[in-house]
């Protein structure tokens, strides 16, 4: 086990406190278990060689100059949920910063609210809905940090048609380089508020997260403002139960559908035509055989061995959810004509779930808290995704083809559970903007070893996502992808790496889930350059 | 009981999401109350929370870390108040997290890594049947002129079991005699053990001393037994617990029908048999006591399968089904109480602070829980918080009175007594 010296424990310990620093290895191995996107044979990441917790924007300075005097690498994480928050290697510093956890300020009139790193989604929503407002949940669930997936990470939330994904929901930020300095992104660079993103101030969007987030590796983000977006519900719904027991009042303003397309091509087109028409808050794809086995997995184990249920299943695999949501009841019953008209129109069939008991829960569970990825956990206990790559949205829905295929195969070998393969979960981003997302996740239990098998599907699908042209996935997030995918996108990587040393000259923040050093592979593509 | 090392799947089942530390989702209303576990919020490292403990218990139990003192503050300084289960189990049917915070601290113990002010109240259990270091001559004294049947030497219906708490607290004294005076007052004779009254054993249980429970179930099953009760009424949401949970999860039968007396006294209310009066105006918020909600709940038997992933709902202890609604029930049925509702109530609610050994090894931490439920009390806009367990009526009354509160602390009984006008 590699602790840090003990001259550097002593000064970080003396800077923030001894209650706020920890090397003791029952302690430290609270951060080195991250089954989530480990994507290897061992059970533990490495443990890190001490864990500290800064409470502000000073202290993480503080703690990265040390870092900087020291030669210590250090990885921040906020929520902390899966392998990319923790350290890659021995005697890193992994900075907790769950101490910063407030909501500073919630801008209703300008709509947006600025929060620190350990403000969840569900929190930030149910304050934002006091003051008529809602932000974006990404598919992870509102247990998630909303600066880490605004700065740091990518993810679609169901609401991306109305709401962007994570990415475009970021606006000032304040961030921690790797240096220790401290950089004001967008309008709070040059003091004007936390509005905007790009200006006036520095307008580093582009370098601070580019197209998916550094996971973390480009220094700490700590204070970040996000979009807020019209919220038609009740400041505070009633809402009993947690769970499945679920029951809460619809406000007539809002309505839920299930749309069932017959094939992806058909799905795709009413995708394409729900997001020109300008309607609906929520519309995400969710085949029935997934919903199976987010709910009642144990039913689904015996449904999907019958042939003739799995028939009936398929019958609904081209299935979307769509939530309508309006000030007004009138609204909201021009949205549903239209979406009639449009479901008619592509030989569609449209299920009005209003008419349907327990349909609270879908609204509230679903269509506004985003929670139903946490139930991947029942099926297996463990899950993993792929594919996703933010493209034309029929480009989107082919990823859900693909994925089918390739990952029947490893289904097939035991390396996943059955869920009838075809789980691709995602939708239309910001209605006209006619891009999306679709990501497949598939599903098992890590305790039966296997890691192997499950790493090869993720190469299985980078490499039908370069053969289908598909784009850049959560394929490519896995330590190592920029060498499959940097020569198919322009060498990226390169790019990259550039960034890192101009930013981080000492190399501190962790860069395994980013790129590596300039030096490490640069000058391997030179001499492929050469031939 | 499990030891550790078969629990060692639900260990490796922690996907680390975090939800053990939050309020279901379904359920955050705010951000100040929308965390579930007073240990991570007050100590910040992971490893005090559910999943942190399951993470630092697989670590333990592989060799890659020691129990040290630091780690023994982890252990201890958690109210086993259960929050971290109900949250994980929303999505998780394969983890028992309970389960393992207490098979970690009966590993503790077996190792000998115990806490003195521990073993100050495991010794007073043994020597004096009772959790709180005082005489067991004196555990009757609560009841004296209450002419209850002494069920030492003769056959009863019903049994009172007033609990250690209840039986040496002078400040909640008037709490116990007026739930006496109430069943009585319904027409229900009453018995109790008097002197010979012992501990139900759940503390010590909780504190990692599994063994030591056993021998108080089997006083407290053969002293039921002997006095041909069919049904035992607690005032104590710690024996409560013990009696519809912990012993039955131990193979120990009572044999009997076991009641929360807000349960029996909301019956009693539903058949006709008890009739309040009117309160002063009051507005309430009731807090749900997390040995009467979430781990009141009675232990599912009937599943002995291997693979928790095929585990049907209906055998998870996910605490829905602990006692929520009659204390409610009985609360409404007063008028002149206006009840309102804290953000985190039933099997989400906070824990007042005092479980687990905390009250005990660490009266700070204790004193801090208390106050986070006191401002949620608060904020609810409530002038008094009501529960219907000592030790949280305990804990509570020290907060305020330590800090000079104006927030009035009542147990149901307290609210019932005044309805007649006491």
């Amino acid at each position: 086990m590699k602790l840090l010296p003990k001259d550097v424990y002593r000064e970080l310990a003396d800077a923030l406190g001894e209650e706020n620093i920890s090397q003791e290895p029952a302690v430290l191995d609270g951060y080195a278990w991250q089954p989530a996107m480990n994507l290897t044979n061992q059970k533990w990441i490495p443990r890190p060689a001490a864990v500290i917790l800064p409470a502000t924007t000073e202290e993480v300075q503080t703690i990265v100059r040390i870092c900087n005097q020291r030669q210590v690498k250090f990885k921040a994480h906020s929520t902390g949920w899966a392998a990319w928050g923790g350290p890659s290697q021995e005697g890193e510093l992994q900075i907790d910063l769950r101490r910063m956890n407030r909501i500073l300020e919630l801008d209703e009139k300008n709509k947006f609210a600025v929060v620190e790193p350990y403000v969840c989604c569900g929190q930030l929503q149910s304050e934002a809905m006091k003051k008529g407002l809602t932000c974006h949940i990404i598919g992870a669930g509102p247990n998630t940090s909303a600066l880490a997936s605004a700065t740091s990470a990518w993810g679609y939330g169901g609401t991306g048609l109305s709401t962007g994904y994570s990415g475009r929901n970021v606006l000032g930020v304040e961030w921690v380089l790797p240096d220790g300095e401290v950089l004001q992104l967008g309008s709070p660079g040059s003091h004007a508020g936390w509005f905007s993103g790009d200006g006036p101030g520095p307008g580093l969007r582009g370098i601070m997260r580019g197209f998916s987030g550094t996971q973390g590796s480009l220094g700490v983000f700590t204070k970040c403002a996000v979009k807020l977006f019209p919220w038609y519900g009740p400041p505070q719904p009633r809402v009993e139960g947690i769970l499945l027991d679920v029951e809460t009042d619809v406000p007539e303003t809002e309505k839920m559908f299930f749309v069932v397309a017959p094939s992806f091509k058909k799905y795709a087109d009413i995708s394409y035509e729900i997001g020109n028409a300008e309607i609906a808050y929520w519309f995400c794809r969710s085949p029935l055989n997934a919903g199976v086995d987010l709910f009642m997995p144990r039913a689904g184990d015996r449904l999907f061995e019958s042939k003739p249920l799995r028939a009936l299943l398929k019958a609904f695999q081209h299935l979307g959810v769509a939530l309508l949501s309006s000030p007004s009841k009138r609204e909201v019953e021009y949205q549903e004509k239209v979406l009639r008209k449009i479901t008619v129109e592509h030989g569609c069939i449209l299920l009005d779930l209003s008419k349907a008991p327990g349909y609270g829960f879908w609204w509230w569970l679903m269509g506004v808290r985003s929670i139903p990825t946490a139930l991947t956990f029942r099926a297996g206990g463990d899950f993993l995704t792929s594919y996703g790559s933010p493209v034309e949205y029929d480009n989107a829905i082919r990823q859900a083809e693909v994925a089918q295929e390739c990952k029947q195969k490893y289904i097939d070998q035991g390396y996943f559970k059955d869920d009838m393969s075809d789980i691709g979960w995602g939708g239309i981003y910001e209605g006209t903007a006619n891009w999306g997302h679709c990501e497949t996740a598939a599903m098992f239990d890590r305790r039966d070893g296997q890691a192997e098998g499950r790493f090869k599907y993720l190469e299985d699908s980078a490499r039908t996502t370069i053969e289908h042209t598909l784009g850049l996935g959560l394929s490519n997030l896995p330590p190592g992808a920029w060498k499959v995918y940097g020569p198919q996108l322009h060498n990226y990587h390169l790019w990259e790496a550039r960034i890192k040393k101009a930013f981080d000259p000492n190399s501190v923040g962790d860069e395994q889930w980013y790129v590596p050093s300039i030096d490490e592979i640069e000058p391997k593509e030179s001499s492929s350059d050469e031939q | 009981m499990n030891d550790l090392a078969t629990l060692k799947s639900d260990m490796e089942g922690c996907s680390r999401c975090s939800h053990c530390k939050w309020v279901p989702m379904a359920q955050i209303k705010s951000w100040r109350f929308a965390k579930i576990c007073p240990s991570v919020d007050r100590y910040n490292f992971h490893a005090y929370s559910g999943g942190g403990k399951l993470i630092a218990s697989n670590s333990i139990l592989e060799g890659r870390s020691e129990v040290t003192d630091p780690v023994m503050e982890i252990v201890y300084r958690c109210q086993l108040c259960g929050a971290c289960q109900v949250s994980c189990q929303a999505y998780r049917d394969d983890i028992d997290l309970a389960d393992v915070l207490l098979a970690l601290r009966a590993k503790c113990v077996t190792e000998g890594y115990v806490l003195p002010e521990h073993l100050l109240m495991i010794e007073s259990m043994k020597k004096e049947d009772n959790t709180l270091g005082l005489l067991k001559a004196d555990r009757g004294v609560w009841a004296k002129d209450l002419d209850l049947i002494d069920i030492n030497t003769q056959k009863v219906e019903v049994l009172f079991h007033a609990g250690c708490r209840y039986s040496y607290d002078e400040d909640l004294r008037s709490s116990v005699r007026n739930w006496v005076r109430l069943f009585r007052n319904a027409g229900v004779d009453l018995g109790a053990a008097g002197p010979e009254e012992s501990c139900c054993g759940g503390r010590a249980f909780e504190m990692g001393y599994q063994g030591e429970m056993k021998n108080f179930a089997e006083d407290m099953i053969g002293r039921i037994k002997a006095s041909g009760a069919k049904l035992l009424v607690t005032p104590c949401s710690d024996c409560y617990y013990t009696f519809k949970y912990l012993y039955p999860k131990n193979g120990m039968d009572a044999g009997l029908r076991v009641l929360h007396a807000v349960e029996y006294a909301d019956l009693l209310i539903k058949q006709g048999r008890l009739k309040l009066g009117k309160c002063a105006s009051l507005r309430v918020t009731y807090h749900d006591p997390c040995h009467l909600g979430r781990r009141g709940e009675i232990y599912k038997m009937g599943w002995n399968g291997v693979n928790k992933l095929h585990r049907p709902v209906r055998f998870k202890q996910m605490g829905n089904l602990g006692i929520f609604d009659p204390p409610r029930n009985v609360i409404r049925s007063i008028p002149g109480l206006d009840l309102v509702e804290m953000e985190r109530i039933r099997e989400y609610s906070w824990c007042c602070g005092a479980g687990g050994g905390v009250l005990e090894a660490f009266p700070d931490f204790a004193d801090w829980t208390a106050r986070d439920r006191i401002e949620e009390a608060r904020a609810a806009g409530a002038e008094a918080i009501v529960t219907a367990c000592p030790w949280c009526e305990r804990v509570f009354k020290d907060a305020i009175a330590a800090g000079g509160d104006p927030m009035k602390v009542y147990d149901v009984i307290d609210l019932i007594t005044m309805s007649w006008g006491g």
